[in-house]
């Protein structure tokens, strides 16, 4: 089938440019990874082989308890997205209502919103309630990492929406009428029934919404106030040149275990794709 | 009969509050307060202006401000961006699409893992390349191509450091939509236009690219939105030359602590981007009716 898109010429063309861009996608990682075992700056010559840029990361507080935030507002905000995410597919994949297509318009808009601007309009929401309180009740919230983690949430949201739906789509409508007619109550069939079988997919948008998460800066800056997570230390940071190579370390960390998440998140969305393909259709 | 039919519908409200509440209260409403800020609708500080007025709105527009050509300036990085990103995935998507046979899921994660990690951290990698003490630079010196004391300097800190980081940035999350487009393609259409005796390349032009016209579009908007709002990318590779609206923005509520202006900047980027989406949602629904 392969010679009807592209004679054979143009088949090894497209061929060599795809490695050639892998190559581009690739060695830059590549070099930050080989500077962090690096005994000296990120500079070239290479100064020989160290360790030691991982054990320093490793006893920086500073750089721990970013990360620590970073993951609790990563977690926080992917528990929440899924639960909102779950709601709203269903909502559209299974019920009519009134304003369904404004509703999808709602939930899919943060996709085409600048992260600045978004960003921008949160700080400017939470600096105004907090004004509010502070005029009414003496009282106020502040910036910190509840705010990141609602802003979150409304970024995430979207893609979990996107996970979901189509498995939700192709999921035989029959088992859940199954479900009822064997007297079980709208909630029990989606514990027993739906839930079960969604769960892979609900899986990977979890792990979707943490990656976004972890990783996301510019809505974090502006609203982490004096609790830095991860990203926002992370750039605090790389005006020191001396702190490079151990924010480098602790980057090729999360790589890893960035790409390994992303391994999962894929097999888990396989895993669902066969299940259903067994399941009746 | 009726009972249940009111059970249902409080059973899709209870459905729809959760996400519905949460994206007006956190979404809507954010966005309509920058809105009204820009305009003094509502006043958080006590030097804010306390009666709407549409000044801050005037000057900008139309008082030859620096932030309206930093929006052109804005507007040229970001097109250059995407326009360079969609023309190098579209053959990616095209090859994985069309071409492999097997494990092509396998080779578009290939493709699409970089963008998974870190975006900060794959800024500062080409830092770290294009730096003067970098990687390309100190190649250079090595071949005696150039002398320790004149590295090549525009490789950073200027606009083409800041295209060049956004495009490896965007690459891998754009090939997706356009492999999605491609790869929905009813194989019969090449066959019936190769019976047809349409050579290859007008197959192409005349098959295959208009029905990836929607996957194109969606692209284009992946790298566009971003980019027109980037503020990151310039600050670690830009210098002054790569400063670009986005820059701005940020500096009136962080430095410049003027939220007025920089909720006029702010929500006109938005209402530009609107614009824009609403055009090119039309043109790619336009294409999808003809074909």
């Amino acid at each position: 089938m392969s010679d009807l898109a592209a004679s054979r010429g143009a088949n090894w063309t497209l061929r060599i440019f795809f490695v050639l861009l892998v190559a581009f996608l690739y060695l830059p990682l590549l070099v930050l990874l080989v500077f962090s075992f690096n005994n000296g700056d990120v500079t070239f010559p290479l100064q020989g082989f160290t360790t030691s840029w991982y054990a320093k990361a490793a006893t920086n507080p500073a750089l721990l308890q970013s990360l620590e935030r970073s993951a609790f507002v990563a977690i926080a905000s992917s528990l929440i997205t899924v639960v909102l995410g779950v709601l709203a597919s269903y909502a559209l994949v299974r019920r009519s209502f009134w304003g369904k297509p404004a509703f999808a318009a709602l939930v899919f808009s943060p996709l085409v919103i600048p992260y600045l601007v978004f960003g921008i309009s949160l700080l400017v929401l939470f600096t105004a309630f907090d004004r509010f309180l502070t005029i009414t009740m003496g009282t106020y919230i502040g910036l910190g990492l509840h705010a990141v983690v609602i802003g979150h949430v409304v970024v995430a949201l979207p893609y979990t929406i996107l996970t979901v739906t189509p498995l939700l789509e192709r999921l035989s409508i029959s088992l859940e009428e199954a479900g009822h007619d064997l007297g079980a109550s709208s909630w029990q069939t989606f514990w027993r029934v739906t839930f079960p079988l969604l769960y892979p997919a609900l899986l990977s948008a979890f792990l979707i919404a943490l990656t976004l998460s972890f990783d996301e800066y510019a809505i974090a800056s502006f609203l982490a106030g004096s609790s830095p997570t991860w990203p926002v230390f992370l750039f605090a940071q790389l005006r020191v040149p001396s702190q490079l190579p151990e924010l480098v370390a602790v980057s090729s960390v999360i790589l890893l275990s960035s790409v390994l998440l992303v391994v999962i998140a894929e097999i888990g969305r396989r895993r669902s794709e066969r299940k259903y393909a067994i399941g009746p259709g | 009969m009726a009972s249940e039919e009111t059970g249902s519908r409080r059973a899709t409200a209870g459905l729809l509050s959760g996400p519905l509440v949460w994206l007006l209260v956190f979404f809507i409403v954010p966005v309509a307060f920058i809105a009204l800020y820009s305009v003094g609708g509502i006043h958080i500080f006590p030097t804010d202006p306390r009666e709407i007025s549409f000044e801050a709105w005037h000057r900008f527009l139309l008082g030859h401000s620096v932030y309206m050509s930093l929006f052109w300036k804005s507007i040229r990085v970001s097109l250059t961006v995407s326009i360079v990103v969609v023309l190098l995935s579209y053959p990616i998507g095209y090859f994985l699409a069309l071409c492999v046979k097997k494990r092509k899921y396998v080779l578009l994660l290939v493709i699409i893992a970089p963008f998974l990690t870190s975006y900060l951290l794959r800024v500062l990698a080409w830092k770290v390349i294009l730096g003067d003490k970098g990687v390309i630079n100190t190649a250079l010196f090595e071949l005696h191509l150039r002398s320790p004391d004149h590295p090549v300097s525009w490789l950073i800190y200027s606009q083409f450091a800041v295209m060049l980081v956004l495009a490896y940035v965007w690459i891998p999350f754009v090939a997706l939509p356009i492999f999605v487009g491609l790869d929905g393609m009813d194989m019969s259409l090449l066959e019936a236009a190769g019976d047809l005796g349409a050579s290859r390349f007008r197959t192409f032009l005349r098959v295959t690219l208009p029905l990836s016209a929607p996957g194109v579009a969606a692209a284009f908007i992946f790298v566009f939105v971003p980019t027109i709002g980037e503020f990151v990318t310039p600050q670690l590779v830009g210098g002054t030359r790569g400063f670009l609206f986005g820059n701005a923005v940020q500096d009136q509520f962080t430095r410049a602590l003027d939220w007025q202006s920089g909720s006029v900047l702010a929500f006109f980027l938005l209402l530009v981007v609107g614009i824009l989406m609403a055009l090119f949602g039309r043109f790619s629904r336009v294409r999808t009716v003809r074909t």
